[in-house]
């Protein structure tokens, strides 16, 4: 009787099994592409929309807030900002950032000379993110 | 993982039949299906009413069908296991070729089903009773697919003559992996078809 | 050392561990700033110290497998390097590369660096962990196509074992899957979608195939057990591994915009995760156990045996403790996410390659080990990096599962800042924490300026 645990036996299941759940994985992600327009909303995603996501990459922000509950932890997640504070209290507050920083030792928040044009983008593009379908994640309001 | 099961001869008792390692797969694929399963009856727990109304839409008789027709198969790869051990090749090869022919059965009826449920516009998304129907039943038939394979490759290397009385513990792995996609049907069939 | 070549791992390994000396530094930064927020603001604001500790982090993990994979390939296929003098000149490049963007990062505000490296043709930049600009990007695929491009053609000429294939798969699934890095579609979703196809299926995916390659090798080494015996369970660990994690890909898919099911095979095939590497621990212990050697570098021992028990705790178990679908939605982005991360980073990532440093780094300076001096010291090391990532976890799932509570359970939540001041005396904890894993890795700096007896490599 040759050897009840064979090194060969164990490639053939590794090759299969990843090949086999990696096809399963790809099969899930095709239909989550056919499912996802429901979800995402993209039919409003305009322009605005667009440049807002990338003043969101520009300026790193991911580096301390969250967005729909992925980033740093530092700082609030943002992903439902537009619903918990308004596009008008978003503009203000990231406008009136000091560059030297608030005093105490508070958390501080860089300024980020952000142009209008930009501010009005950003806010265009938080407002769709509130938008997506999350399956009510957050918990609450606050994040 | 004992240091003794790495060793040990594979016709002592106490050991499972064909490679070890397939058991380990068998193990992890018995365990998603076993929490699948769970995570089932926790969901129909919450939901009973939506469950028993889209249960009434499945197709029984297919599922039954199938469930006869994989009994059947894993009948023959028995019998497979059994002419090999008596070194018969040939025979051997002959019942892994009907277990496979069955398998396409499985496969051809359950599209059939699939064709159905698809046209009527039934998707992962539509409840979270479709959403499991679908998920077991397609994880279920991919698993049936790869053990078609698995057969098929057991099968051109035993008609080679490639296995003999001493050494067929490939026919072994084969059919043990083919006895657990029959075995998960058995329990699928009923848990999602039928129990209400 | 067999093979001449072999000596290009010197420079990788070097480097490796100066990155990460500067990942701890910004580390301590970005704790500090967690509790005295004005903390070197605004020279360096906390979104780029954390920009340039998770890179260094990536970047010397990328230096250590590269090493690592310099190292064993020659011995394993017994064959000298195809080119040394390419793995040689892809270290300079990778290294200067690494460096400028990290001096991008400090000295230039991020939006000026993405201007000035045209982010606006093609924008890859400002996602997490994929900051890099588009230019040091394509330098990662370039100086990763050179590198593998030697390695495959090392294989090729000489012998090839499970070991070398096993690790070859995982540089090119790390190369193909960071392909994914250059898709930035407008649409946020399904930007987050295939981000993950990166960072998800690298380090729970072929980065797993790469760890479990590297301390299968340095278990056949000290353990002398039989390759046949270490190379089956190796496959049967990484199939384990693919198995659970490619549809464990699922458990980042809850929130983030993507269908309910995810939900379901999300949370059953990451439930099943922490499998392989309980296996994998029993695996390392199994082998120390058998061994038929008693090989002089019993630091290397350790860290071959610390690197399954901490995987597993910090990948198997942490990771479990939020994976399930109805937990992370009160857990997800919060402490536990980033108590998770630490322990999981150091226990996988960072100890197997301080593993294969550790046995890999004598033989390149001509001994078969350390004097029992040095040895001592790095053991030393080992155990105050250990206990202090162990608490700085311990202190993260404190600060976590309290706001969790504060913000997310309670009836009356509180706002994220406010929760976060209650939480300040857990942050001072890991900072605490930090500085004592940082005395650890100074030790362990300094255990490789410790003399003493040695024997000559045989």
């Amino acid at each position: 009787m040759s050897q009840a645990f064979t090194k060969s036996m164990a490639r053939n299941i590794f090759f299969g099994g990843a090949t086999f759940f990696f096809l399963l994985l790809v099969a899930l992600s095709f239909d989550t592409m056919q499912v996802l327009p429901k979800r995402d909303h993209r039919e409003n995603i305009t322009d605005a929309v667009a440049r807002g996501k990338n003043v969101w990459e520009k300026n790193d922000c991911i580096g301390c807030h969250t967005l729909l509950g992925e980033g740093a932890y530092y700082a609030p997640e943002l992903g439902n900002v537009y619903k918990r504070r308004g596009g008008e209290f978003v503009k203000a507050w990231i406008k009136s950032r000091p560059a030297e920083g608030t005093p105490g030792n508070r958390r501080q928040m860089p300024q980020f000379n952000l142009t209008d044009q930009e501010l009005d983008d950003m806010v265009a593009f938080l407002k769709w993110t509130g938008e997506i379908n999350t399956n009510n994640w957050p918990p609450n309001i606050e994040g | 993982m004992t240091t003794q099961s790495l060793t040990i001869d594979a016709h002592e008792p106490g050991t499972p039949p064909g490679d070890l390692a397939i058991w380990f797969f068998i193990f992890a694929e018995l365990l998603a299906f076993g929490i699948f399963f769970g995570s089932y009856a926790f969901a129909r727990a919450h939901n009973v009413e939506l469950f028993n109304q889209s249960q009434l839409m499945l197709n029984r008789a297919s599922g039954a069908v199938n469930a006869l027709v994989l009994i059947t198969s894993s009948y023959f790869v028995v019998r497979a296991v059994a002419a090999i051990k008596q070194g018969l090749s040939r025979q051997c090869a002959n019942w892994l070729g009907a277990a496979i022919a069955l398998g396409g059965v499985f496969i051809v009826i359950k599209l059939f089903e699939f064709h159905a449920k698809f046209s009527a516009g039934i998707s992962l998304s539509t409840n979270t009773f479709y959403m499991f129907y679908l998920s077991l039943t397609i994880f279920h038939f991919m698993h049936v697919i790869l053990g078609m394979v698995i057969l098929a490759f057991v099968m051109a290397k035993a008609r080679s003559g490639g296995y003999s009385i001493e050494h067929h513990t490939g026919v072994e792995t084969g059919a043990s992996y083919w006895h657990m996609v029959d075995l998960v049907w058995i329990i699928l069939f009923p848990l999602v078809y039928v129990i209400r | 050392m067999q093979y001449k070549s072999q000596a290009v791992a010197k420079p990788y390994f070097i480097a490796a561990i100066g990155l990460f000396v500067g990942q701890i530094l910004f580390g301590l930064i970005m704790g500090l700033q967690y509790v005295v927020g004005d903390f070197l603001f605004p020279a360096i604001p906390f979104n780029v110290a954390r920009m340039v500790h998770t890179n260094l982090l990536i970047v010397w993990l990328l230096f250590g497998f590269m090493g690592a994979a310099y190292y064993m390939i020659p011995e394993e296929s017994e064959s000298e390097l195809f080119s040394p003098k390419l793995a040689l000149a892809m270290f300079w490049i990778f290294l200067v590369a690494g460096a400028l963007t990290i001096v991008g990062y400090l000295t230039v505000p991020y939006a000026a660096l993405a201007k000035m490296t045209f982010n606006d043709l093609w924008p890859t930049m400002g996602r997490e962990f994929l900051e890099q600009p588009l230019i040091t990007k394509l330098g990662i695929v370039v100086v990763a196509l050179a590198f593998l491009f030697n390695i495959s053609l090392t294989i090729l000429k000489g012998r090839k074992t499970s070991i070398s294939l096993v690790l070859l798969l995982g540089l090119w699934g790390l190369a193909v899957f960071f392909l994914f890095s250059f898709y930035n579609p407008s649409n946020l979703v399904l930007d987050k979608y295939f981000w993950w196809w990166t960072v998800h299926l690298w380090v729970e995916g072929v980065w797993e195939l790469i760890l479990g390659s590297l301390l299968a090798f340095v278990l056949i080494k000290v353990t002398g057990v039989d390759r046949e015996i270490i190379e089956k369970w190796l496959y049967m660990i990484i199939a384990m591994t693919l198995i659970t994690g490619i549809i464990g890909t699922g458990h980042h898919y809850y929130w983030i915009g993507t269908p309910e099911y995810w939900q379901w095979f999300g949370s059953v095939f990451s439930a099943l995760e922490p499998i392989p590497f309980f296996m994998m621990t029993v695996f390392a212990f199994n082998m120390v156990n058998r061994r038929r050697r008693e090989h002089p570098n019993k630091a290397a021992t350790l860290w071959a045996l610390g690197t399954g028990v901490m995987s597993f705790l910090g990948a198997g178990v942490w990771g479990f403790l939020h994976t399930l679908a109805p937990v992370n939605f009160y857990t997800h982005g919060t402490q536990i996410t980033a108590a998770h991360g630490h322990m999981a980073f150091y226990g996988a990532y960072v100890m197997v390659v301080l593993t294969i440093i550790s046995y890999a780094m004598p033989m390149l300076r001509g001994r078969a080990a350390n004097s029992g001096k040095a040895q001592v010291m790095e053991m030393w090391a080992f155990w105050i990096m250990t206990v202090s990532i162990v608490f700085i976890t311990l202190f993260l799932t404190a600060a976590g599962i309290l706001q969790v509570w504060l913000q997310r359970v309670s009836t009356t939540p509180l706002g994220f800042m406010a929760a976060q001041d209650q939480v300040a005396l857990f942050y001072w904890l890991r900072e605490i924490t930090g500085v004592l894993f940082l005395v650890g890795l100074v030790t362990y700096v300094a255990s490789f300026f410790v003399g003493g007896e040695t024997k000559e490599a045989a």
